[in-house]
């Protein structure tokens, strides 16, 4: 073998390394440390039935985008860390997780070698890992699954399937949008036509078309999750049409609120709590709450059932909270219009209607 | 012992008389190289002594013409003197004093120019880029190709070279593309010009050009080493001869006390005889007939046009031309690796237009492709494996199915008698054969099935001379046994000894189709070069 | 609605916001044009940009300077252009396969080192728009063309230099040479290896400093992947634009501009799909390829490795 081969293998395994290794959650940075972890996880699997009750609960995730991305990802991974907290560290509940899995071909491989390493739950975050999932979860009938956003089990007894009702915190922040905005138009700018995506944007619309029917609301799908280039040229877009309130969803939508912030526009965020970004001009975010699906799958594995629920975050079960920013002077007529919004959802006294699908 | 043959500072006139060269200045300006002498260079290649221990010289005012087989070691020699290779042992002088060339920058600073076989040339530049092209420019970063222009047409009117130095190489004919590269050569000054091979892609027209600017070139005082393996040529134009074979100098002559023969012996190692002239053989019945055939080239300029040929049994047709005048394009047509975009072309008295070469090879057509490497033998094949490319999809070689390996090595053993392939075995890979044995390793597979016509293209081109003959000794076998051969060549001496009847080939087109008689050196120049004798005449 | 597209608001909408995607585009093609035009295809152009963008935004974040992080992405896309240049060069690599091994190496190398460096996403304060005095008060021309970052007029101003340099100077007569016929330009004394390096290394340069126009001139984010497929077609508009600097221009504008068509189009509400919106800007590339490549040839020599003697 010549050595230009040797090289470019090189090349690739280290690009590989870097680009989709599974990162251990604990706060270890050297990556060293990680691969020495998932060694030892490995020999754990093969010990662990016999003294499963001095185990920790294993938990592997496998994720789209990056547990930082201050959106769908990083929402599913601070749930983590709460439930870590919760039950008491790493020495009673362990997870381990592979980001940035944008290719579905890689992400299956990573869910089948997490469910030949023995852990408890794999937990396919992404509703693009359907299909995997259907093939791999009946080879591994002991180890539980879990995926979304979705309801579909596909009748498999051991996976399970949650989604957040993204439209009911859509809603409320389209709500609040429209009493917000003074030039009568909100921009929304979404990554593809689909998914959780599609349901908090189509919420988001009915929301603020209930609170004033002149309102105008254009959407814009950039076709991508990560075009934070196109993303942010679609901000720019909306504004110069006139928009002052903008919103979006997936993880790309870093540089849309960049641009918002630049003009002075108002952001609602969705996923995860996207105030950080810009303080000035968030108004409010939907965040997800995962931890309450986590707890209770956990309870149900423990108790034997491996799968063949499905959960739904709504703001009725805690899963979805409106959380404002602290530093946004929101009237207080406005403050209260949200707040009634949310509980007349919670009661039922508010019922969302989305357009039927096309 | 090489340098008393002749002695300094003149030239051997047409008379072949001795004049002196006054001036040291050569025409260009620059100071001439009076003796540049190597003594005992010796190169290895992994497995091959490519060199060894060559000594050679070249004056002032004399072509010293190099002559070799392929293989022999001229090129080698060659590249060491113009600095692409370095010597394992070995010196070169000039005047008299000891140099170093380690690279193509320092032959040039020395005063050697090279003219390669294969043009130096970007096609995409023009005249006046390619000769700036790696020289300090009189406005440091900015190009000065104004300046560059006007030296060019300084040099090329020492020459009469007319060369526009504007244009863009792809648009100059192969003759003038090879005065840029001697333009090229003597704007950095050289004083001792290599050419390799010059003569292979001209026109016999564009050979004697260029054989006049050679001498005019010696009588100014430059030095030229001319390699060759055409023997006529080395005989017209050099003032001596260095014979090399297997990488060693064999013998240093002057041309005027050598012959065809002695340089051909020495060259292969043996007698050789000739096939100068052969019996005529009976003509039948017209086998491979072409109608107004069209079809479009790669290189999206003229394909073949309107072309209309007819070869007999019995008969070879030589097509001659210019590389590059759709020579490729006519044997793909007919042997259906290429699409027709109009005409007709029959076998016997089939149509087979469009057939694909599956379906050619059951009626009976082969094809000895130019590309023999690329087109004619699979190089990771065995030489069994190879043999039966063509038919080893049928008893006996295999049934359904299932190749039958023992009917396979025993037709392989045949035919590696039958056509002499030197092999080390029948599992050797093709591509570890040497050319003349590749291509004999063609020949056995496509002309031991008797076919009635056969397309010969290049079929010499880069075989020794005793490789040649042999092939050309088979093409004949099978006009006799009744063929229809097309022979292909660029080799105008190979045209004129093999074929009954010539037809040139210019831009795709057929200028004219001559008998043997008709068929003068001077008229298929002409026509090669697209000039139509009889309308020149009129006008 | 189709008439609310000639607003004078969305033609100027549509051109500037074409101008400001063009420049990421800008600033690679221009770089893959001086190594395609030498020979080299370098594929790895996505993972230089996301490189140079996180250099640069590290720089920029930490250190508060927005020229340190310039500089930092033009160190950073030098060295990936060096190791590049390696690879093709001395050994000889598979020149389109080294490409990817490099674009994914940039980009995990970008996200490892945004993970373990920064951690989370924020926000630099980038380039300033510079607002040309007299020009940029001219109605809808000082919007388009007078009132956009440095980093912005320095992508427009390289094209003319990219032009001046491969057609004017000893060094792009070398650069075409060298990619066309690397045998002849041996022959002459130019060293074929020692000009690759160069416009490898400047490739790598140029990439990188289009991922910095993202993080710190246009976007002022950095996030892992955000290029997202860029500096792919920064290597087609290469093709598309024939290998010259003024159609690389012609080829950016067009495509930016499309795409941000397809923006107001989705935006004013026209009732296009937004799936058939989106794929605007790509069917026309597909078309001007089809069209423009019959005409125009690449450099000869192009990813074929460089060795002397035969």
């Amino acid at each position: 073998m010549k050595k230009p081969y040797v090289v470019l293998i090189g090349l690739l395994v280290l690009s590989l390394m870097f680009s989709s290794c599974a990162t251990a959650a604990t706060e270890e940075p050297a990556a060293a440390a990680e691969a020495a972890q998932v060694e030892e996880a490995a020999e754990e699997a093969e010990v662990a039935p016999m003294e499963e009750a001095a185990e920790p609960f294993r938990v592997a995730v496998v994720m789209p985008s990056a547990i930082n991305d201050v959106a769908f990802s990083q929402s599913m991974y601070e749930a983590l860390l709460f439930v870590q907290e919760k039950m008491g560290g790493a020495d009673a509940f362990d997870f381990v997780y592979s980001e940035n899995m944008f290719v579905v071909d890689d992400a299956a491989a990573a869910i089948r070698d997490y469910a030949t390493q023995g852990y408890d739950l794999v937990i396919a975050h992404g509703s693009q890992y359907g299909s995997s999932l259907q093939e791999i979860a009946p080879d591994f009938p002991d180890t539980s699954f879990a995926w979304g956003t979705t309801v579909d089990t596909f009748g498999i007894p051991n996976i399970f399937a949650y989604e957040a009702a993204s439209q009911e915190g859509g809603y409320v922040n389209g709500v609040i949008a429209a009493s917000l905005s003074t030039s009568k138009k909100i921009g929304v700018i979404g990554p593809i036509e689909t998914g959780d995506a599609k349901l908090y944007v189509d919420g988001f619309k009915v929301g603020a078309e209930a609170t004033d029917p002149a309102i105008e609301v254009s959407v814009n799908w950039t076709g991508s999750f990560s075009d934070v280039a196109l993303a942010s040229e679609a901000a720019t877009t909306h504004i110069a049409n006139g928009a002052d309130v903008l919103t979006g969803s997936a993880q790309m939508v870093v540089g849309a609120i960049g641009k918002a912030q630049e003009s002075d526009v108002l952001w609602f965020g969705t996923q995860a709590n996207q105030t950080s970004l810009a303080p000035s001009i968030v108004v409010a975010s939907q965040v997800y709450h995962w931890e309450g699906v986590l707890q209770e799958m956990i309870g149900l594995i423990n108790a034997g059932t491996l799968g063949g629920q499905s959960f739904t975050l709504t703001l009725a079960n805690g899963g979805e909270v409106i959380e404002f920013n602290p530093d946004y002077a929101l009237p207080d007529d406005v403050k209260a219009l949200a707040d009634s919004t949310v509980q007349g959802i919670i009661d039922g006294t508010i019922t969302i209607t989305l357009p039927a699908a096309e | 012992m090489i340098s008393e043959v002749l002695p300094d500072f003149r030239y051997l006139d047409s008379n072949k008389e001795y004049v002196m060269v006054k001036s040291n200045t050569l025409p260009s300006g620059q100071t001439r190289i009076d003796n540049m002498e190597i003594c005992g260079i010796t190169k290895r290649f992994p497995g091959v002594l490519a060199n060894d221990h060559i000594d050679f010289d070249v004056k002032s005012g004399e072509v010293h013409a190099l002559l070799g087989e392929n293989g022999a070691g001229k090129s080698t020699l060659m590249k060491i003197l113009y600095g692409i290779y370095h010597p394992d042992e070995g010196e070169i002088f000039i005047n008299q004093k000891p140099v170093t060339i380690n690279s193509p920058m320092d032959a040039i600073k020395s005063g050697i120019g090279m003219i390669h076989q294969h043009f130096m040339l970007v096609q995409t530049l023009t005249v006046a880029e390619n000769v700036a092209l790696g020289l300090l420019s009189s406005r440091g970063l900015l190009t000065d190709l104004d300046r560059v222009s006007k030296r060019i047409i300084e040099l090329a009117d020492i020459y009469n070279l007319k060369i526009d130095p504007d244009a863009y190489i792809w648009q100059l004919s192969v003759g003038q593309q090879q005065r840029v590269e001697i333009i090229k050569a003597l704007y950095r000054g050289a004083a001792l010009l290599i050419l390799d091979e010059p003569t292979a892609v001209l026109t016999p027209q564009e050979v004697e050009e260029l054989f006049a600017i050679m001498r005019q070139m010696v009588k100014d005082g430059y030095a030229l080493i001319f390699i060759s393996h055409k023997l006529h040529e080395v005989i017209e134009i050099s003032n001596r001869v260095t014979v090399l074979r297997n990488g060693k100098r064999i013998s240093t002559h002057l041309t005027s006390e050598t012959t065809k023969e002695d340089l051909a012996r020495w060259m292969v190692g043996h007698d050789i005889e000739f096939i100068t002239s052969h019996e005529k053989s009976n003509v039948g019945e017209v086998l491979l007939k072409l109608e107004n055939v069209s079809c479009n080239s790669d290189n999206g300029r003229h394909g073949l046009s309107d072309v209309s040929l007819e070869i007999h049994s019995g008969e070879i047709l030589g097509i001659a031309g210019v590389s590059g005048n759709c020579q490729l394009e006519l044997a793909e047509t007919i042997t259906g690796m290429r699409k027709t975009t109009g005409g007709h072309i029959y076998l016997g008295p089939d149509e087979i237009t469009g057939l694909a070469p599956g379906e050619l090879t059951e009626r009976m057509l082969s094809y000895i492709p130019e590309e023999r490497m690329r087109d004619g033998v699979i190089r990771n094949f065995s030489v069994a494996e190879n043999m039966i490319l063509r038919e080893h999809h049928k008893s006996p070689y295999s049934r359904s199915g299932f190749l039958r390996l023992k009917d396979i090595s025993a037709h392989t053993d045949e035919l590696i008698e039958q056509f002499q392939v030197k092999t080390p075995s029948q599992a050797t890979l093709a591509k570890n054969l040497s050319g003349g044995n590749i291509q004999k390793l063609v020949l056995a597979r496509e002309i031991s099935r008797n076919p009635r016509a056969i397309i010969a293209a290049q079929p010499t081109r880069g075989l020794d001379i005793g490789a040649s003959e042999y092939v050309r000794a088979q093409l004949l076998e099978q006009r006799k046994a009744g063929a229809a051969i097309m022979l292909i060549s660029e080799d105008l001496d190979e045209i004129f000894a093999l074929s009954d009847r010539i037809a040139v080939i210019y831009e795709g087109k057929i200028m004219d189709v001559l008998t043997c008689e008709e068929a003068t050196r001077e008229r298929v120049g002409l026509l090669m070069a697209g000039v139509h004798p009889k309308k020149k005449a009129s006008a | 609605m189709i008439s609310d597209l000639f607003s004078t608001t969305v033609i100027i909408g549509i051109i500037s916001s074409g101008i400001r995607l063009a420049t990421p585009y800008l600033y690679a093609s221009l770089g893959e044009t001086f190594s395609q035009r030498s020979g080299v295809l370098n594929l790895g152009v996505e993972g230089q940009m996301l490189m140079g963008a996180f250099a640069a935004f590290y720089v920029a974040l930490k250190f508060g300077s927005l020229w340190g992080g310039v500089l930092a992405a033009i160190l950073v896309g030098a060295v990936f252009g060096l190791a590049m240049a390696f690879v093709s060069n001395n050994l000889h690599a598979a020149q389109g396969i080294s490409g990817i091994g490099f674009y994914l190496f940039g980009l995990g190398m970008s996200n490892l080192l945004f993970q373990k460096m920064i951690g989370t996403v924020e926000t630099v304060q980038g380039f300033p728009k510079i607002y040309i005095p007299f020009l940029s008060d001219i109605p809808g021309i000082g919007e388009i063309f007078f009132s956009h970052n440095i980093l912005v007029y320095i992508a427009f101003f390289l094209v003319p230099v990219a032009w001046f340099v491969l057609n004017k100077t000893t060094l792009g007569l070398k650069i075409r040479a060298v990619g066309e016929n690397p045998d002849a330009a041996d022959s002459l004394g130019v060293s074929v290896i020692r000009v690759r390096y160069f416009t490898v290394i400047f490739g790598g340069v140029m990439s990188a400093l289009g991922g910095a126009s993202l993080s710190i001139a246009l976007l002022n984010v950095f996030q892992q992947n955000m290029t997202s497929g860029l500096g792919f077609i920064a290597v087609a508009l290469v093709y598309f634009g024939g290998w010259r600097p003024w159609g690389i221009l012609g080829g950016a504008l067009l495509f930016s501009m499309v795409n941000s068509l397809q923006l107001w189009i989705q935006v004013l509400g026209i009732p296009i799909p937004s799936e058939i919106a989106l794929m605007m800007p790509y069917i026309l590339t597909i078309l001007v390829l089809v069209v423009s490549t019959s005409k125009v040839r690449g450099p000869s020599a192009l990813s074929k490795p460089f060795e002397r003697g035969d």
